[in-house]
């Protein structure tokens, strides 16, 4: 999931890509846009996501959960909840003597015949707990004296440590110095379908519906938990409500599910609730940075050197790349893990990258406003330079003409009234690539073709962009094309996690249909009287290279198969796809400084994305990423009474996410690349989004704003605190 | 959620005798705060009352030229409201701003008045507030950035929730109550409680037993209103602050304010009455230079919390801006 540019084991030199899978250099559906296939299933209600599976016979499962944020299990008491309505199976997640480590921290589950004499039932569970002194926030947890978040391990862990170059040299060369601490904040993935399983046995059998990021990492992790050989779990994920990084194993949800079920001896289902999402299933960690910078005379980045820390609950980590993306030729960076009570970091789309990004990107335009440089030209002379993989030159020159970038004003915005507008600016970085997918295809004699992967589409469009491939390989139309995905009992495909989908199914795709052509050119080339490799498909037809007239429609081609239909398995490739990303993003915003509201009137995002696949679920990719952000910058917040520990905003009425009305223009400018083959692009437009808003905010407003989110709090007191020094 | 009776009354009457009971009764309107409640464990009726049936949701004209507006009227038709918009704008304005379409849709006028608080300690199970029969705020050692600015002497430091509260009260609206011992007319300004130990786990004066049937506004007179709402979000948020100005005109110019009512929402326990601001504007002409004054003087007694001296500035503006709206300058 996080891998930066040039880090990662060394690979073996890639084999050289047969010429016979190649992308073709004149694509008819290849970077078009296509309509999602299942749009219309979704929208009418008609495609099935987990939480719509339902079995003969099913019930409901409900786990118990610690409410307090640090504890040891005095005793757990099972028997009145045996007895409540509707009651089928009870069991113990935990022991008495387990040690408790955050609010929702499962201890115990139930399954009854209907959801509310669950959610009923489980509340009959009596648990005592010695109830164990908390650290709720970095802060808390970093003090001298602090209760510890565990009995077993201390608050903090030393972790990366860096430097590279002479810090000493690099402060001599600074004509200036900025010096500051900068911060973001814990969010949650908030997946619009929150975590949770269907499992029903079958025998010693286990077929699990799973709101999953990965199929077959999910059939992994419940084989391992369960103990049984992983033959003999099958988990389907046909639809997905989103998962953001959340959604790779089956988590205590799932293996709880599957041992209700077995209890119960009937199928059971266990969603979560919103509360419960918020609570247990991940987040962004927070991220600190106490820095201190040098810039030359000439604007030239000359030392950096960084404090950083951060949490990422009870028990992970919290890191991220910092310095982000300019060249600081001599830095140091020290990081520190932070332990607190409360839910567990998991992978964020773009795990590291928006709060490296935020806390870089609010340093860079004080280091410009010093050096009285505009902050794109400031940039573009710390760049990296360019390369197919790091764009950003190009997209700051590009972006600031289309942006109208040249009407900026410098910081604070000197229009009178209370409504100030100003642009920003940020960068990006991602890696991406494929790796390892394999697909399956079948051509049958009544020329019907099915392309069977076992990926999942977790709302990114991977069902449209296998036909896409099969088809534009085949040279038929899209609905010729019958894509399977989302089951383990397809060949296997990763994870969707790190922007790799795309890359890693698209080239396997491609090998597999091509690998069936050729099967079926050798049916059909003695009938045309040629030699196969002398055949094309295309349009519908397969013809002799250069002589339409010497062919047959693909229906009678495919009649020349007679009773044994075309199988054939095939897996992604070198040369095909490949990885590295950049971006750039721009964005204005209004601040209303009597009220500290911040509205953001447009973005324009820059972003390099290889050969597109489907453009309109590429785009679709970057308004998501840009959204999200937007709520990153200025809504989102996950918020711990900092007394008692507990969560007081697990809803979506206080945890705010933006509405329609919040949403602004925002414009996308992909960069087809297709000699690099497929990019994915899932994270990369989520990383700069808010470092620009947040820029923008502070050329508008003349003062800077070192933490998010945005709040009018923050924003009232900055005005009243501080003026930063205007260019 | 506890399994509960349910009682669909059809009059008034039967919907009061049918929350006189033995056990917990509650009356469920539109449902946009009960259901919510019932479903987080908040409250566990025995019995719950459907009085959508049982109340009047229409609006009627009132002999003196007022308006006599149904307590099960839909949040979206006192919205569109033509009378209601014509002689009372600040509450069109205040009932357009709630919530979402789907919220107005189900949302009824009682029930607005009546919710509980939004507050995050009180909707949460866990802590065990005043408001739930606890013996502490936990918003005063905790995360107060929403709660009040005004009337903090406790033991509760909520902010109330209603929207339609402030402009109701700024007009001089009275509430029709009908219990079992018949009905009574309680003015908007008499009908919330400040918390006090002994009656910290309500917010008005409405008995257990009774219903609020209408709420009667009196004819407007010569008045220019103005209502403005500061959201974090453009909307489905609750508001940080909002304001409505009910100014009376006079003098030769007719631009003089005689007397003014200024209702702050969501800077304290009750809809807020600003005498200090008030007083700014008695006998001031009525322009900008006035609403900034206005402002000013409305945040002179506020005693913000730990985390919420920002909402000094927002109710600052908030009452500027809703003056600058009354007299048709044009606001952000």
């Amino acid at each position: 999931m996080f891998r930066q540019r040039g880090g990662g084991p060394a690979q073996p030199p890639p084999k050289p890509l047969d010429p016979r899978y190649k992308w073709p250099e004149k694509p008819t559906l290849l970077g078009t846009s296509v309509k999602r296939l299942d749009g219309p299933d979704k929208v009418t209600g008609r495609a099935r996501y987990t939480y719509d599976i339902n079995r003969p016979g099913m019930i409901y499962g409900r786990i118990v959960r610690s409410p307090v944020p640090h504890a040891k299990i005095t005793s757990i008491d099972l028997s009145a909840v045996q007895k409540a309505p509707g009651v089928k199976a009870v069991l113990a997640w935990k022991e008495a003597g387990a040690e408790l480590f955050y609010q929702g921290d499962p201890v115990a589950a139930v399954a009854a015949d209907t959801e509310e004499r669950a959610r009923d039932a489980a509340r009959l569970v009596r648990v005592r707990y010695e109830t164990l002194p908390h650290v709720a926030t970095e802060a808390q947890a970093m003090a001298a004296d602090a209760p510890q978040w565990s009995t077993a391990q201390a608050n903090t862990r030393a972790g990366t440590r860096q430097e590279t170059g002479d810090l000493e040299t690099g402060f001599k060369q600074a004509a200036h110095i900025v010096e500051q601490t900068y911060s973001t904040h814990v969010i949650g993935h908030v997946c619009l379908e929150t975590h949770g399983t269907v499992c029903e046995w079958e025998g010693d059998k286990l077929t699990a519906w799973v709101s999953t990021q990965g199929c077959h990492q999910a059939a992994q992790g419940f084989a391992q938990a369960l103990g049984i050989p992983q033959t003999d779990v099958r988990v389907i994920t046909q639809y997905m409500g989103g998962g953001f990084g959340s959604k790779f194993a089956p988590d205590a949800q799932g293996i709880i599910c599957a041992k209700l079920a077995k209890l119960a001896n009937a199928p059971v289902k266990l969603m979560l609730d919103r509360r419960e999402e918020h609570l247990d299933t991940g987040n962004r960690p927070s991220a600190f940075a106490h820095i201190k910078a040098g810039v030359s005379a000439d604007g030239m980045l000359t030392a950096f050197d960084a404090t950083s820390w951060g949490t990422g609950g009870a028990g992970q980590g919290a890191n991220f790349p910092l310095p982000y993306l300019y060249q600081f030729p001599n830095r140091r960076r020290a990081h520190t893990d932070v332990y607190i009570n409360a839910g567990t970091q998991r992978a964020m789309r773009a795990p590291g990258h928006p709060q490296g990004c935020f806390l870089t990107e609010i340093l860079m335009d004080e280091l410009a406003d010093r050096v009285k440089m505009d902050p794109v030209e400031f940039r573009i002379k710390n760049a990296p330079k360019l390369a197919p993989n790091a764009m950003w030159i190009e997209y700051f020159q590009r972006g600031a003409k289309q942006f109208g970038w040249d009407k900026r004003h410098p910081t604070g915005d000197p229009t009178p009234g209370p409504i100030k507008t100003g642009m920003g600016v940020s960068a990006h970085l991602w890696g991406g690539g494929g790796r390892g997918s394999q697909s399956h295809v079948d051509i049958m004699s009544d020329g019907s073709v099915v392309v069977k992967c076992g990926t999942q589409d977790i709302g990114t469009g991977t069902r449209t962009i296998v036909a896409m491939v099969a088809a534009e390989s085949l040279g038929l139309p899209i609905s010729a094309i019958k894509p399977e995905i989302g089951d383990t009992q397809y060949p296997f495909s990763g994870g969707s996690g790190g922007s790799t989908t795309a890359a890693s199914v698209s080239p396997a795709i491609r090998v597999t249909t091509m690998k069936a052509l050729d099967a079926l050119y050798a049916k059909v080339a003695p009938v045309l009287g040629t030699d196969a490799q002398n055949l094309v498909a295309e349009g519908g037809r397969i013809h002799v290279k250069g002589d339409t007239s010497k062919g047959l429609a693909w229906k009678d081609a495919c009649k020349h198969l007679g009773t044994e239909p075309i199988s054939v398995d095939g897996a992604w490739t070198d040369g095909l796809s490949s990885s590295g990303t950049s971006g750039v993003q721009f964005s204005e915003v209004t601040v209303d400084i009597e009220t500290g509201i911040v509205k953001v009137k447009r973005i324009l995002a820059m972003q390099d994305c290889g050969l597109i696949v489907d453009k309109l679920t590429a785009e679709s990719q970057v308004y998501g990423g840009v959204i999200a952000a937007l709520n990153f910058a200025l809504f989102e917040d996950r918020l711990l009474d900092r007394v008692t520990g507990q969560m007081v905003n697990p809803n979506m009425e206080f945890y705010l996410l933006a509405g329609m009305s919040d949403i602004p223009k925002i414009e996308i400018v992909l960069n087809n690349m297709p000699e690099r083959g497929v990019v994915g692009i899932g994270e990369p437009p989520t990383v700069s989004t808010a470092s620009a808003i947040a820029n923008a905010v502070r050329n508008a407003t003349g003062v800077t704003i070192r933490s998010l989110p945005l709040h009018p709090h923050k924003v009232l007191a900055a005005l009243e605190q501080e003026r930063a020094g205007g260019t | 959620m506890k399994a509960f009776a349910y009682v669909n009354a059809t009059s008034e009457r039967e919907a009061v005798a049918a929350l006189k009971f033995d056990g917990i009764a509650l009356p469920l309107a539109g449902g946009q705060d009960l259901l919510a409640r019932m479903k987080d464990y908040i409250d566990s009726p025995d019995r719950v009352v459907n009085v959508k049936n049982a109340l009047d949701a229409t609006v009627t004209a009132t002999p003196d030229g007022g308006l006599k507006i149904g307590g099960a009227m839909k949040v979206v038709d006192l919205a569109e409201h033509a009378q209601v918009a014509k002689l009372y704008p600040a509450v069109a304005a205040a009932a357009i701003e709630i919530g979402t379409p789907q919220i107005r849709n189900q949302a009824t006028v009682g029930g607005n008045i009546n919710q509980r608080p939004r507050c995050w300690y009180y909707r949460n199970e866990e802590f065990v507030c005043y408001k739930k029969g606890g013996s502490r705020c936990f918003a005063v050692n905790g995360e107060n950035q929403y709660h009040a600015i005004f009337g903090n002497d406790g033991p509760s430091h909520i902010v109330h929730p209603s929207s339609l509260a402030v402009p109701f009260l700024a007009y001089g609206a009275k509430f029709r109550v009908l219990g079992p011992n018949g009905e009574r007319e309680i003015a908007a300004a008499e009908y919330f409680t400040m918390p006090t130990l002994q009656n910290v786990m309500k917010e008005n004066v409405l008995a257990d037993e009774e219903l609020l049937t209408h709420v009667i506004l009196p004819a407007p007179g010569n008045v220019k209103s103005g209502h403005y709402e500061v959201r974090y979000k453009a909307s489905h948020d609750w508001p940080l602050v909002f304001a409505t100005i009910v100014l009376a005109l006079g003098g030769t110019s007719g631009n003089t304010i005689r007397s003014a009512r200024v209702v702050l929402g969501a800077v304290a326990p009750v809809p807020w009455r600003s005498k200090a601001a008030e007083d700014a504007l008695a006998g001031k002409p009525l322009n900008e230079q006035t609403a900034a004054l206005a402002g000013e003087a409305a945040v002179k007694e506020a005693k913000p919390m730990s985390g919420n001296a920002y909402k000094i500035q927002i109710t600052r503006t908030a009452v500027k801006r809703a003056i600058m709206n009354a007299a048709g300058i044009k606001t952000a």
